[in-house]
């Protein structure tokens, strides 16, 4: 009976990941997402974003920031493949998660998104610190902006901000150009410069400041300008992503509803950005776009098709791998100018990008360096939202045997000739020396 | 606690959404636009009939005249729950409701035996959910098919059985057997009751009614407050199950307590201000996302539109941002909270306080002018002691017939955030560059609203000073929030600096002494820019201004060094330059003709050689005569010419392993035959000497 327990165990433990529909490299989207809320009222006044991720097949758990029963794994084992933090007021977190918790979450590779606003709490703005990104310090500053603000009937402190100075990266925002600006009303960010994996999705107009509106400004404000991020986005080296941002009311139906005229401009659009914005960014973040794959990493001497043990210094070689990009149901080929090998000792010998045939197979040629040793083929694949390719393979090259050089050198012949006349005097000689009278 | 208090904040998120602490918008047009985006019909109908209810009574309170067609699939479906025998009287009660508005007809026979049914269910419920279902169900088919005989059997009895469900503090549990209590609860009772009493043949106990209008005055002194002034009823979160949230229970009060005011004769002693604060709690929550949430919302909005109690009228302004150069005019509307006009009425403005001192008023009492055709209160001109800036204006509704004032509730004095902009002008801006000694040594006129393009050069011992002036439209001076100067050097490294006004002018001195510690030293070309901004100066700028050229001195060893700029991500990633090996050149050669011409030269000798030996007259005169000798000299030679041959196949193609085993068995053969030539030869000239 106990052996029949432990088959069936290991039999559920085996099938699991391919009963549950959940995350997985082969299909990279996530699926199973735990939305922490301040408020239930949160889930109906956001209702439009959350409607428009559960339409793309995604499984929202709705919790409360302090229910006591929320975890984020048991047993080892992740529950949910990406966590939505929209309680920007939360002191503590309820059960078993905490700062530490949804670090170690990140750091296995799931996704997160951070909504701050005006007055956010300790906990949430150590989260931004821990992903690279420092939200004002003065609890009661906001972002505000007296050139490029939203024009409203009932707004007049400039803290409504139309924002439409976005990251100029398709894989982030889409194809698709975001037209009307995006409201935002909250507080600021601005971005570690040490860190090189967060990236500014929305900056705030040069005019920008963050600081306090009801009351006067004495010290210079801490963030100024196109300095301050009010969107970001963070990939991480494992490839887990996460989303910024200091206003959670840029989610909320009201803006995604409102029309939108910044300040100075004649246009007046219908409908604010905010609805594509973040659902664009949302598809980024969830996986749905500019997720890699490089599979069928081959190379072999030009002419034959059998890959090597090793190659031989001067030895012409194919090399070529196929990169697929996921598009939240399958694999697509990507297409890129871009991608580059590097033959490898050290430092690189050749460097080559590869051309592509539009399907996905990247391929090239190129002849091995007359130097031997153990060389990699890598390519080390970074673009702007893509996550990173990193492949490396190793190979030894050798330098000729004592036969492959060159048998007869025509400047040698005269040694040759040499050599030759003295042996066939030598046998003369042989007759004369004995046979001579 | 922990709850109100987040719900309190994410009402404050909205209220700070809509800009103003205290100003609510009645329903509007957005409302009827997400209303037709969330009550969409699946193939024609809805999913339940208590979907349906909620669809079509909030297309019916908000008027939507293009709504979709869902009639015949709802009466399909009513006639069908109606009919079965099965039906539970939850699934009767929301029949009947959804029919209600969708105005079916329900055959004779058919409400014959819901009537029965629905009887009989009163008479076995034993949960406050039981008698809701049944008596709603008999006053809905009551109401429907106008028949004057359905009434409950023995009223007084089912009365007092339903109050028993009552608490002390005015909320109520759903059984008995429930301990539990709750506002939500509260509200179905209310409704349920008043339910009873329409169907009651026999006037109900006067002294009952009046325990439970005492309930309802108990229930609302348990009503919770935003600062805002907006009133909401909650329960506590016990186990998650049973609780509804302050929206669906206050909505549940709202219709408990308007349905029960509507059947019961005199007034329920409620203050008009908690009607007023739950008008104001359901419009400043806007349009909820949720189908559930937007039909409580409009639900209880169109029972406050026409309660008994009393009726909520709301002050709203179209636009609280008013320009002064623009000579933009005060307008305020005052609606039901549903949007339709009020009856006649006065408003006044009472006074106006500047955001930053709250106690004395800027104006005197006014009234605003009425304009019959748009029903808009309008003061034309805003008084002389308004300057641009923000402002909290109070005001007050008079209704001019005084039995409305028993009709309707205004609250006594709305506060209203109000921001008055204005064109500011800037004057005397220059910049002006002194040397150590106080003397002005360059000078320079700025058009702050046109373009600037200053070019200044400076030493760590000069100063620049900046200043201007800023006067409002009614000639004050004005000071902007935002008045700062940037200094940007080429390496992007910024400098702020918030200009000050000392006096009547913005002024700001930059001693680049002081300074250069905190420039780290970086001489260079820096750029100014200034930015004025305020959210009441229509002209705010952000304006660069020119440059500077510093000459700052060499840093001393321990500077601190200037901080790490961010990279730019664009140029952060992208393709590198590509590498391509550099082989190793092949070694340089001569010519080959020049190499056969040496290789002709080394011929020569060899042809000298046997040149010289015909010039001697060699001959083989000496070569053996007998047989053997003769045999093993030919030998001897033919080995030695393998061997050479052996070594000309070596350098064609043998290996040396394979030449020296030939050389090795060519070498034995030639030993002996070469020792018996050699021996042979000794012998013969030995012999030769001797003779």
């Amino acid at each position: 009976m106990g052996k029949f327990w432990v088959i069936f165990v290991a039999l559920i433990s085996i099938l699991l990941p391919f009963l549950c529909n959940s995350f997985s490299p082969e299909t990279p989207t996530d699926r199973r997402v735990l939305v922490l809320l301040d408020d239930f009222a949160i889930k109906s006044s956001h209702s439009l974003y959350f409607n428009s991720l559960k339409s793309r097949g995604f499984d929202l758990d709705f919790k409360l920031a302090d229910d006591p029963n929320i975890a984020l794994q048991r047993y080892g084992q992740y529950l949910y493949d990406a966590l939505i933090l929209f309680c920007p007021s939360v002191e503590r977190f309820g059960g078993s998660v905490d700062l530490a918790g949804i670090l170690s979450f990140v750091d296995s590779g799931h996704d997160l998104i951070i909504a701050a606003d005006a007055n956010a709490s300790d906990v949430i703005r150590e989260v931004a610190t821990e992903c690279g990104v420092d939200f004002d310090e003065d609890h009661s500053a906001m972002v505000i902006d007296h050139t490029s603000y939203a024009v409203s009937e009932t707004e007049g402190d400039h803290t409504l901000i139309a924002g439409d100075d976005f990251i100029k990266s398709d894989v982030i925002l889409g194809s698709k150009k975001i037209n009307a600006p995006v409201l935002f009303k909250g507080i600021g960010h601005s971005l570690n410069p040490a860190n090189s994996l967060v990236l500014k999705v929305l900056s705030a107009s040069p005019a920008a400041y963050s600081a306090n509106p009801k009351s006067k400004l004495s010290t210079p404000p801490s963030l100024t300008g196109s300095a301050i991020s009010l969107v970001s986005v963070v990939q991480a080296r494992n490839n887990a992503r996460v989303l910024i941002t200091g206003s959670i009311s840029m989610f909320s139906n009201r803006f995604f509803r409102s029309g939108v005229q910044k300040a100075g401009s004649p246009t007046k659009h219908e409908k604010s950005g905010n609805e594509q914005f973040s659902t664009e960014i949302s598809k980024w973040v969830f996986h749905e776009r500019g997720h890699l794959k490089a599979v069928n990493v081959k190379h072999h001497k030009v002419g034959e098709t059998e890959e090597p043990a090793l190659y031989r210094i001067n030895d012409d070689l194919e090399y070529s791998v196929e990169i697929y990009e996921w598009s939240g149901t399958s694999w697509e080929p990507y297409v890129a100018g871009d991608v580059q090998v590097q033959f490898y000792m050290m430092s690189p010998y050749v460097l080559k990008t590869l051309s592509n045939n539009k399907k996905g197979l990247y391929s090239t040629s190129f002849k091995v360096p007359d130097v031997y040793g153990v060389f990699q083929f890598k390519v080390e694949y970074q673009k702007l939202g893509y996550t990173s390719l990193s492949l490396s393979k190793q190979i030894p090259v050798r330098p000729y045997r004592h036969n492959e050089y060159e048998r007869f050198i025509p400047a040698a012949y005269p040694y040759y000739g040499a050599a030759f006349s003295m042996m066939a005097g030598f046998f003369i000689f042989s007759f004369v020396h004995l046979y001579s009278k | 606690m922990a709850r109100s208090l987040a719900g309190f904040l994410v009402f404050s998120l909205f209220v700070s959404i809509c800009g103003a602490a205290s100003l609510f918008q009645p329903i509007s047009d957005s409302h009827r636009s997400a209303a037709l985006e969330l009550f969409t019909p699946d193939h024609g109908s809805f999913k339940s009939l208590e979907e349906t209810y909620e669809a079509l009574r909030t297309f019916e309170v908000l008027g939507i005249e293009k709504k979709p067609d869902v009639t015949a699939s709802a009466c399909r479906s009513i006639s069908e729950t109606l009919g079965s025998p099965s039906s539970t009287p939850k699934d009767l009660f929301y029949a009947l409701k959804a029919n209600s508005i969708a105005k079916c007809r329900i055959n004779e026979k058919t409400s014959e035996g819901i009537i029965t049914k629905l009887n009989a269910a009163v008479g076995g419920a034993n949960s406050l959910l039981d008698f809701y279902y049944s008596v709603g169900g008999l006053v809905l088919i009551k109401d429907q098919t106008s028949r004057a005989d359905v009434h409950l059997a023995d009223t007084e009895g089912v009365f007092r059985s339903v109050k028993a469900f009552s608490q002390s503090d005015g909320r109520w549990r759903y059984s008995s057997n429930n301990p539990e209590s709750s506002a939500f609860a509260a509200g179905i009772a209310l409704e349920t009751l008043a339910g009873i009493i329409s169907l009651a043949s026999s006037e109900i106990d006067q002294s009952l009614i009046n325990t439970l209008k005492n309930d309802i005055s108990k229930l609302f002194d348990s009503i919770e407050k935003y600062d805002d002034g907006s009133l909401y009823f909650d329960d506590k979160l016990v186990d998650g199950r049973e609780y509804q949230g302050p929206l669906s229970t206050t909505s549940s009060v709202v219709r408990g307590l308007t349905a029960f005011a509507a059947v019961t004769a005199g007034s329920l002693n409620l203050p008009g201000d908690k009607i007023l604060g739950l008008a104001k709690f359901f419009l400043g929550i806007e349009a909820p996302g949720d189908a559930k949430d937007f039909f409580n919302q409009i639900d209880s909005l169109a029972c406050l539109e026409n309660n008994r109690v009393s009726i909520p009228l709301i002050l709203s302004l179209p636009s609280s941002v008013l320009s002064l150069t623009k000579k933009d005019s005060l307008k305020v509307r005052v609606n039901t909270v549903l949007g339709s006009n009020a009856p006649p009425l006065t408003v006044k403005l009472v006074g106006a306080y500047s955001s930053g001192s709250k106690d004395t008023s800027l104006v005197e009492t006014q009234d605003l002018k009425f304009e019959a055709g748009t029903g808009v209160h309008i003061l034309n001109n805003l008084p002389k002691t308004i300057d641009v800036g923000s402002y909290t204006f109070v005001f007050e509704i008079v209704l001019h017939e005084s039995e409305h004032e028993k009709i309707y509730v205004t609250g006594s004095q709305t506060k209203v955030p109000i921001f008055v902009t204005g064109l500011i002008k800037i004057e005397n801006a220059e910049i002006v560059l002194d040397n150590d000694l106080g003397n002005v040594e360059a000078q320079k006129k700025l058009d702050l609203a046109g373009q600037n393009a200053v070019s200044l050069s400076a030493n760590h011992l000069q100063k620049l000073r900046l200043s201007f002036q800023l006067t409002t439209p009614r000639g004050h001076a004005f000071k902007p929030h935002q008045a700062l100067l940037k200094l940007r050097h080429e390496s992007k490294i910024e400098h702020i600096f918030v200009v000050g006004n000392p006096g009547k002018k913005f002024e700001i001195v930059l001693d680049f002494l002081q300074l250069v510690d905190k420039f780290f030293y970086l001489s260079g070309r820096y750029d100014i820019e200034l930015a004025v901004g305020d959210a009441v100066m229509e002209n705010s700028l952000l304006q660069a201004i020119g440059h500077v050229e510093l000459d700052l001195p060499e840093p001393p060893e321990k500077a601190p060094r200037p901080p790490a700029q961010p990279v730019d991500p664009y140029s952060r990633y992208g393709p590198k330059a590509e590498i391509e090996h550099i082989f190793r050149a092949p070694d340089k050669r001569p010519p080959k003709e020049l190499s056969l011409a040496f290789l002709g030269l080394t011929i020569l000798p060899l042809l000298g050689f046997l040149v010289g030996l015909l010039r001697l007259g060699v001959n083989l005169k000496n070569f053996p005569t007998k047989a053997a000798p003769a045999l093993f000299g030919i030998l001897f030679h033919v080995g030695i010419g393998a061997v050479l041959l052996l070594y000309v196949f070596f350098w064609l193609k043998l290996d040396l392993f394979q030449t020296l085993k030939l050389l090795g068995f060519l070498g034995v053969f030639l030993v002996f035959v070469g020792h018996r030539i050699l021996s042979h030869l000794a012998g013969t000239s030995s012999k030769l000497k001797s003779a």
